[in-house]
């Protein structure tokens, strides 16, 4: 199975289980969990599922092109299910066993994984999942996100596309996945990877990354202040302030004792961009808690 | 195992006869998505006390109760469960006689209010006898009612009593629980129970083992329990051992021989943990055997074991040399996986890790320790301390003036040396990449950069110990260092006022301590920790007070390290600091101390010594007197010249003793006021009529008591007959 047919099983998989496919947000981002139709879409009583493929930026994790396992760019698939439903973890192994993954044949263990993301204020509880030792998706059940309680409860599967598909492909370098019959991950990513891993850890002004946070944030707090309610626009500031932390990480501008000080910030406009996105939606009057479309299935599935 | 099933059965076979079954088995079954592993012992303690609680409760007398799990699931059997509670008779006692009727003897508000707050009318209740008079009483009896009853009622409220370390929400219910419940079991004997918890209806239906499938069913099948006396052969049928004792043997036994396969056996270093990991993280263990590339070998020891154990929860195998082999085993919960599929599977995560940790290897080994240091400048300590630079700074000059403490200004080199590169492999990618391995890649790395011997053995015995009974560091300079580091945290965080509270230690400050008793009472390194921090005073604006703060803490931790390891009474222990030199506190010292007075406490002579003591001690205090210049002129009896010259040599000998640190010898000397003290009470009064006498016996008293309190507070120490307390 090639990189691209496994997404496209994936959607295949996803939509029959009555996901919305989104795509992927146009905005750098540490993890599929920042994408709006996951942070955002969480909250709030409207009840919501969706499937999408993320690319994520981890300058950190750049190693030149030189390291078999680790990407400073790479994909994430991301569903996200609310309410969880009772048979989520069912679903996801069907799920395993749609990509070719015959759980009877493999050792499939769910392993206690407490999730946190303190940029986001966002804490879950759940599983690294593993397939013959090998970590393949997060499971997480959120609990809060953007120090917000979850009620509804949303879950949210998350899959190492590159690791399952090393995996599949039975390949020890990523560069050599096969992401079509002819072209390889490698020569699609491979140049990326060398000169991104450049750009962070070597060139990126820190001065003008440390400007350009200083200013998204600005800006997001601006926006929320708007009395149209930019939320989204807002939103997308905390998103560009959390990337440029990274950044700025990468290139060992942040002292540890700085760290805390800028997580901090990228919190708390998340937390603000949650809160007025609550309020917003309920001023809507949480227009998808009925939508034509949703409500059938969703009810059915309520029932199990 | 077997033997209850035999009854069980019997139990059922009876239930026919219906007026015969007076118990049956009840089973409680808890379906959950994965818990995590490290929750499941406590938890199963939880539920068998919890279950031990409703039944009585509930006043249903049961045979036995016991608890058994795996990661998907809680099960409670209890045996011959009672299946009818006992009536029980209750007197309620109402409002006094007098106020409960008229003066007609028509009956009051409150006499009727007390039969309707009782469900009874008027004329049904009594009149009772009771020390403060007549009053007004019912008899109530509650007829017993069935164990299916009083289950369906109570069930619910105590399972919600199950707490774990961190819990979670996620349905409408809100109901908190360490993950998802799926499903609840409860049947007594054949018959379901129906309780709602968290949204669930209880039924009896189970699920057997999520990958494992009878006749090539479909996955996931739900599996019909008929009775609870079954539960464990019908759950092993569908590929789940719910009892850990049984999986905890299959690991062993199965680990064991694939080990003897491959000319080896499990490394010892971890084993039992990793049995204890894999017991709850299975529900049916299928061990199997990998290999890694023979270069890998090449890695420290300890990198190899880190990347296995940590990261994979791998058995490490050794030969019979024992040196690692390029082998590992781990235990898979798979009743029928594919061996060869998941073999390669777990041999291609681990090499990949181990060549990461080549890597890093390779690349970290490019740039010295001793380079290292000042990239500690982006290392922070903490933040209200500081950066690990910092802290490197304080421990050297710490672990210097240790070693001049010591009088062993022969080390002072190493020891500084060991503290200022103690720190610095925190930079390299080793250590981020393996955490535990801080120290030890320490010791690896400087002696690849060519530092002494003593050195690198320091930094890699820095942390140690670890854990409770981990060892201790091998050579002087190690102990300097590890004890060197410990003060340094300690101080630090007192400093700035953060110091533990509670059960909390979230700075582990008191393992701290409790390796720094540990390792002077243990080894040859002797400190006055009062000393010690002489050179934070002014480099962390270290308070005396602060200090004696300081030392209260450590003291406490010897305490528990005295009860816990040396079994020493809390009394003795006391006894043994209350009289400690403020300016002094050399724990080694304090403990041998204990330990010797312990001795004599047990003697049967003792008990005599502390009569007299206690009657010396008692005047003195009485007459505040603190005056020690006794007159042998003034004396008027012989018993006085005795006792003055039994206190002559015995401060002599305890001195001696003292200085030689010969603790047991000093309070035996003691032992010879006994006949001396006796007589003297016997034959004269201290309150002669003659101030000059009086004075100066009770100057001899005064005098004897202090010598007594130079070992102990013996007023302290408990009589024998509280000693077994």
């Amino acid at each position: 199975m090639t990189f691209q047919e496994i997404i496209l099983s994936l959607h295949q998989f996803w939509k029959s289980h009555d996901c919305i496919l989104t795509q992927p947000y146009d905005t750098e981002k540490g993890a599929g969990t920042f994408n709006p139709t996951t942070f955002l879409r969480a909250i709030g009583p409207e009840p919501w599922r969706a499937a999408y493929l993320e690319p994520c930026r981890r300058p950190t994790d750049g190693r030149y092109g030189d390291n078999p396992n680790r990407l400073q760019h790479y994909f994430q698939y991301q569903v996200v299910l609310k309410p969880a439903p009772a048979d989520s973890q069912d679903i996801y192994l069907q799920s395993l066993a749609h990509l070719g993954l015959d759980p009877y044949q493999h050792d499939i263990q769910f392993l206690q994984d407490d999730w946190e993301s303190p940029t986001l204020g966002a804490w879950g509880l759940g599983w690294e999942v593993r397939l013959d030792g090998m970590e393949i998706t997060q499971f997480t059940y959120f609990q809060e996100v953007g120090s917000l309680e979850m009620n509804p409860v949303t879950v949210e599967l998350t899959y190492g596309l590159e690791r399952i598909a090393m995996y599949l492909q039975e390949v020890d370098n990523v560069y050599d996945l096969l992401w079509t019959e002819n072209v390889r991950y490698g020569e699609l990513y491979h140049e990326s990877e060398v000169q991104w891993s450049i750009y962070n850890f070597e060139t990126a002004g820190v001065d003008w990354l440390q400007t350009s946070f200083d200013g998204f944030e600005k800006e997001c707090l601006h926006l929320l202040e708007h009395p149209r309610g930019l939320v989204l626009p807002a939103y997308d500031c905390c998103m560009k302030c959390s990337h440029f932390f990274n950044v700025l990480d990468a290139r060992g501008a942040i002292s540890v004792a700085q760290r805390t000080g800028y997580i901090g910030r990228v919190r708390n406009l998340a937390r603000k961009c949650a809160q007025a996105y609550y309020d917003q939606r309920e001023h809507m009057g949480f227009p998808l808690i009925h939508p034509k479309a949703m409500s059938t299935r969703s009810r059915t599935r309520k029932k199990r | 195992m077997a033997p209850p099933k035999k009854l069980r059965t019997k139990g059922q076979v009876s239930s026919s006869r219906k007026s015969t079954v007076t118990s049956l088995p009840l089973l409680l079954e808890i379906g959950t998505e994965e818990i995590p592993t490290t929750f499941l012992p406590q938890v199963l303690q939880d539920l068998a006390a919890l279950g031990h609680q409703l039944l009585s409760e509930c006043r249903l007398t049961y045979h036995q109760i016991r608890t058994v799990g795996t990661s998907r699931r809680l099960g409670l059997l209890v045996d011959g469960v009672q299946l009818q509670q006992p009536s029980l008779t209750q007197e309620v006692v109402g409002p006094p006689k007098s106020a409960a009727f008229d003066a007609s003897g028509v009956p009051t508000k409150a006499a009727q209010g007390f039969a309707k707050s009782q469900g009874v009318s008027v004329d049904q209740l009594t009149i009772q006898e009771t020390p403060k008079g007549l009053y007004l009483a019912v008899k109530k009896h509650e007829r017993g009612k069935s164990a299916k009853q009083v289950l369906t009622l109570s069930l619910p409220v105590y399972l919600s009593k199950l707490i774990f370390p961190k819990a979670m929400r996620w349905n409408v219910t809100q109901v908190k629980f360490a993950r998802p419940i799926r499903w609840i079991v409860v049947l007594l004997g054949n018959q379901v129970i129906k309780i709602e918890f968290a949204g669930i209806t209880s039924g009896g239906v189970t699920w057997g083992h999520r990958f494992y499938r009878i006749k090539r069913k479909k996955t996931g099948q739900p599996v019909s329990l008929s009775n609870a006396a079954n539960y464990e052969a019908v759950m092993k049928k569908f590929g789940v051992l719910v009892d850990p004792h049984e999986r905890r043997a299959a690991i062993t036994a199965q680990i064991a021989k694939l080990a003897k396969s491959a000319k080896g056996q499990i490394d010892p270093i971890h084993r039992d943990e990793l049995i204890e990991e894999a017991v709850w993280g299975v529900e049916y263990p299928h061990a199997i055997m990998g290999t890694f590339p023979q270069e890998f070998l090449a890695l420290p020891k300890a990198v190899l074991i880190s990347s296995m154990k940590e990261h994979q929860g791998f058995f490490s195998l050794i030969g019979k040399d024992g040196k690692l082999l390029s082998k590992f085993v781990s235990v898979t919960n798979t009743p029928e996986g594919n061996t060869a599929l998941m073999t390669k599977g777990n041999e291609r995560v681990l090499s990949a890790r181990l060549k990461d940790a080549q890597y890093f290897f390779q690349e970290d080994r490019k740039q010295t320790l001793q380079n290292r240091v000042s990239a500690l400048d982006g290392v922070m300590f903490h933040h209200k301390l500081g950066t690990m630079r910092q802290k490197v700074e304080r421990v050297r000059s710490l672990a210097g003036w240790m070693a001049e403490l010591l009088d062993r200004q022969d080390l002072m080199d190493v020891c500084e040396r060991a503290a200022l590169l103690s720190k610095a492999d925190l930079t390299t990618g080793m250590v981020g990449e393996f955490p535990s391995l801080q120290g030890t890649m320490g010791e690896v790395y400087a002696g690849h950069d060519g530092e002494a011997q003593e050195v690198c053995q320091a930094i890699g015995d820095q942390y140690l110990p670890r854990f409770p009974d981990d060892r201790l560091p091998r050579s002087l300079p190690g102990m300097v260092l590890a004890c060197a580091d410990r003060c340094d945290s300690i101080a630090s965080f007192f400093s700035v006022g953060m110091v533990p509270s509670g059960s909390e230690d979230p700075l582990g400050l008191r393992r701290a301590a409790y390796g720094l008793v540990r390792i002077l009472n243990e080894t040859s390194l002797q400190l006055d920790m009062v000393q010690v921090f002489d050179p934070l005073r002014e480099r962390l604006d270290l308070h005396s007070r602060t200090i004696t703060d300081i030392i209260g803490f450590i003291l406490d931790r010897l305490r528990f390290y005295g009860r816990t390891t040396m079994g020493l009474r809390d009394d003795v222990m006391e006894a043994v600091i209350r009289v400690r030199p403020k300016n002094k506190a050399d724990l080694g010292d304090l403990l041998a101390q204990m330990q010797a007075l312990q001795g004599i406490v047990s003697q049967s002579d003792f008990e005599l010594l502390m009569v007299g003591f206690k009657r010396v001690h008692r005047i003195v205090e009485k007459e505040s007197w603190n005056q020690t210049d006794v007159i042998p002129e003034r004396f008027q009896h012989e018993s006085e010249q005795r006792l003055f010259q039994v206190l002559d040599k015995a401060h002599q000998d305890v001195t001696n003793c003292i200085l030689s640190q010969e603790y047991a010898g000093a309070l035996q000397s003691l032992l010879t006021f006994n006949a001396p003290t006796d007589e003297f009470f016997a034959a004269i009064l201290v309150n002669d009529p003659e101030p000059h006498i009086r004075e100066n016996r009770l100057s001899l008293l005064t005098a004897i008591d202090r010598l007594f309190l130079t070992l102990a507070d013996f007023s302290c120490i408990q009589s024998a007959g509280a000693e077994g307390g």
